[in-house]
């Protein structure tokens, strides 16, 4: 059951000359799943975003969240939703807590309901001792927290998170990770926009990978990854007999492609797990010592270049 | 209904944890207002506020059939040239009993007390050779400005007509003694008395400056009226300080993100103009307190008061949410801003107070919705009651509503 579905979706920034930010996308999400845009700056993931959040007009297409539609029902699709958005938006001469007050009216909460939910999200952000402290005495891993708990209030049933790691240290960044994985197991739908493919690959579910406003591919990570083929690439060096050695190895179990790349070997196989050992063995009953092993499984980034002959990270 | 509320008290909180915007509110109006009613000597010419002149008149009327006038008293002819109403816009005379009279200027309640002395008509109106003389007493507080000055000149143009009355007199006088009546020879010289000194009268005006020390004289005027214009002025850019939270949380994206609430857009903007209305009525209301604490202004009747603030609050923000909603960004909301509350002020009255009715000054102050509230403003410290300021208070109204709507017309096309 698609909880989002998005059709041929596009936005053109003042026309007719402007940038064509989002040019024709169409993807579904199922209800109860993390699903992930990702793709390099100005890719077009936030005016997405923005169009599902009923922020911005489309300028054609149209999606539905939840069974109504962005362009003609925009109120019923504000009360399901619950927008992280990428840079910070919230007020820093107020308190965490003054802020969470105060978004909670915004999302219609009021009374005990509204106390009750802000103590349970300081609870969820781990911001219960700073809850009096203004935002702007706050790090931006904390900041980052608040912004995302304003979202959660409300207990949306899909929740847009755009970017919501970027410039923050490993440790928030793992806490807000795993919180948002928390967040899918107690059943509530994500879409998360990023541009690091280890996230994506992380945490989605589904991934879309979009590009220049177009979305270029979808699917489950392993899908995508089919894309560049499932074998990993294992490059060995070796002390010597190098030809000796790349004859060998391709007559062993799982390898499939086994040749000379200049000063080292460049093997195909298929589960670098259960192959390695083999090739160590291999090289053991030969006499000839391996000196440095490189495995490159297929991911994202892989997938990225393959589809545009541009590396995602520039 | 209470989403607005959220909104305004919201920017309230923030306005109120401000400092720099809460010295330009309110510590800038009351400085300046500290700082020129003191250079305006605490009363005068900086409004033409009527100068209040008490008159004892204790003249007795004479019947002198010798020297041809009719029975007249020469202190009510005073009484009426200062009662004139050519004079109304400048002088506000009551007549009270010499004692009354000089009370009234003692505790502040007029600039002057002119006394007119028992012997003023049979002075005016003696054809005595030895010239007899007399002095109307100007009784005049000196701490009241040059309220005082004006006083004398007024009197003492109304001496010089009555002088001319009796020299007048004194020629009719001469004539019937050319014609062979009796005591020519006296009158003569009374005549040539008159000749040969110029003119000059036989009634003098005497100053006499009430004791000072005892009871300190009240501040009526001049301190309400500067600080009236300083507050309107300077609500202006309270509320320009609010209406700009439009600009910067558009900017900072806590906007576009309360329009990804369920909270429509009408009632988010609908906060935000709460938010600039309420402000301004708070700076309104602590200006007027603390202007009745530090400088003792009597600002008048109390629903009086409440009508000017309701009124000046809901222009100011109107016109703080039209410029916003007509700018692009914060820097050029405090550019054109300035400038549009600068000519305003100027216009209107701010730094000068209201004109003189009639004048081109005071029709091009009556332009503005700030000069018609300092009208306003003016009249209710001279004690006007709610009848007075019903055009001051409507017509600002019919400002901001204007202002309002388009304020309005312009945030739905942008936020459309
Ligand atoms: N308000 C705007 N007006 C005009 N052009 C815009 C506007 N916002 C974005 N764009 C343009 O639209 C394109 C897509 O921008 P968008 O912000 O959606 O990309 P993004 O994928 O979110 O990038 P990032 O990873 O940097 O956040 C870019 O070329 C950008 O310059
Ligand atoms: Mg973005």
């Amino acid at each position: 059951m698609s909880i989002v579905e998005v059709q041929e979706l596009r936005k053109q920034y003042d026309p007719p000359k402007g940038v064509l930010a989002v040019d024709g996308v169409s993807f579904d999400i199922a209800q109860g799943e993390i699903f992930s845009l990702l793709g390099p700056n100005g890719a077009g993931k936030s005016t997405t975003i923005s169009m599902l959040s009923c922020l911005l007009h489309p300028s054609g297409g149209d999606a539905l969240v939840d069974g109504h539609s962005v362009v003609t029902d925009s109120q019923a699709v504000k009360e399901a939703i619950g927008v992280v958005p990428q840079d910070i938006a919230l007020y820093p001469d107020m308190s965490a807590r003054e802020n969470l007050v105060f978004w909670g009216k915004m999302y219609g909460l009021a009374g005990g309901e509204l106390q009750t939910r802000v103590d349970e999200v300081l609870e969820l952000i781990t911001l219960v001792d700073r809850q009096k402290d203004r935002l702007e005495k706050f790090s931006g891993g904390m900041k980052r927290r608040v912004n995302i708990g304003v979202a959660l209030l409300h207990k949306p049933r899909v929740l847009y998170l755009d970017e919501p790691t970027v410039g923050i240290d490993p440790q928030s960044r793992r806490s807000i990770l795993d919180g948002i994985l928390a967040l899918r197991d107690q059943g509530m739908t994500i879409l998360y926009t990023t541009h690091y493919m280890a996230e994506a690959q992380e945490l989605s579910d589904r991934i879309g990978i979009v590009d220049h406003g177009a979305m270029i591919a979808v699917g489950t990570n392993d899908e995508l990854v089919k894309i560049v083929g499932e074998e990993a690439h294992v490059d060995l060096r070796v002390d010597h007999y190098l030809d000796g050695m790349v004859e060998r190895w391709a007559q062993v179990l799982g390898v499939t492609k086994a040749m000379i790349d200049e000063d080292h070997a460049v093997l195909l196989v298929q589960d670098a797990n259960e192959v390695l050992p083999r090739l160590f063995e291999a090289a053991a009953a030969a006499g000839s010592r391996i000196t440095e092993v490189n495995v490159t499984e297929p991911n994202l980034e892989m997938v990225f270049l393959h589809l545009t002959g541009r590396a995602l990270r520039e | 209904m209470s989403r607005i509320f959220a909104i305004a008290w919201k920017d309230l909180r923030s306005t109120m944890r401000n400092v720099p915007a809460l010295a330009m509110m309110l510590a800038a109006p009351l400085a300046l207002s500290a700082l020129l009613g003191f250079a305006f000597g605490g009363g005068g010419n900086f409004s033409i506020s009527a100068t209040k002149v008490a008159v004892a008149d204790l003249d007795a009327p004479v019947f002198t059939s010798s020297s041809g006038v009719a029975s007249s008293s020469a202190g009510q002819t005073v009484v009426g040239i200062l009662k004139s109403p050519q004079l109304k816009d400048i002088l506000q005379v009551s007549e009270k009993p010499i004692a009354a009279a000089r009370r009234s200027v003692d505790g502040g309640k007029a600039a002057a007390a002119v006394i007119i002395p028992a012997d003023f008509s049979s002075v005016i109106f003696s054809t005595s050779s030895t010239t007899p003389r007399t002095a109307i007493e100007l009784y005049e507080n000196p701490t009241q400005g040059i309220g005082g000055s004006i006083t004398e000149s007024i009197v003492d143009q109304a001496l010089l007509e009555l002088n001319g009355a009796r020299a007048a007199a004194q020629a009719a006088a001469a004539v019937a003694t050319a014609n062979g009546r009796s005591h020519d020879q006296a009158v003569q010289k009374a005549i040539k008395t008159f000749v040969g000194q110029g003119g000059s009268s036989g009634v003098a005006v005497v100053q006499r400056p009430p004791q000072l020390g005892g009871k300190k004289s009240k501040d009526v005027g001049i301190t309400g009226l500067v600080l009236a214009g300083m507050m309107v002025f300077f609500m202006f850019f309270g509320a320009s300080n609010v209406a700009r939270t439009i600009l910067t949380e558009e900017r900072n994206g806590t906007l576009p993100r309360l329009f990804t609430t369920p909270t429509p857009r009408r009632v988010i903007l609908g906060g935000k103009f709460a938010s600039t209305y309420l402000t301004v009525l708070a700076q309104a209301v602590i200006i007027v307190v603390a202007g009745r604490l530090f400088f003792a202004i009597d600002w008048g009747a109390l629903d009086v008061v409440a009508l000017l603030i309701l009124a000046a609050a809901a222009v100011a923000s109107s016109l703080g949410l039209l410029v916003i909603s007509i700018v692009r960004t914060p820097a050029q909301a405090g550019a054109i801003g300035a400038g549009v509350y600068l000519v305003l002020g100027l216009l209107g009255g701010s730094f000068t107070g209201t004109a003189q009715s009639g004048t081109t000054y005071a029709t091009v102050e009556r332009l503005t919705p700030n000069g018609w509230l300092l009208v306003g403003w003016d009249r209710a410290l001279r004690g006007g009651g709610a009848a007075d300021i019903v055009w001051p208070v409507l017509i600002p109204l019919v400002f901001a509503v204007v202002f309002f709507a388009l304020a309005v017309f312009r945030f739905r096309r942008r936020f459309a």
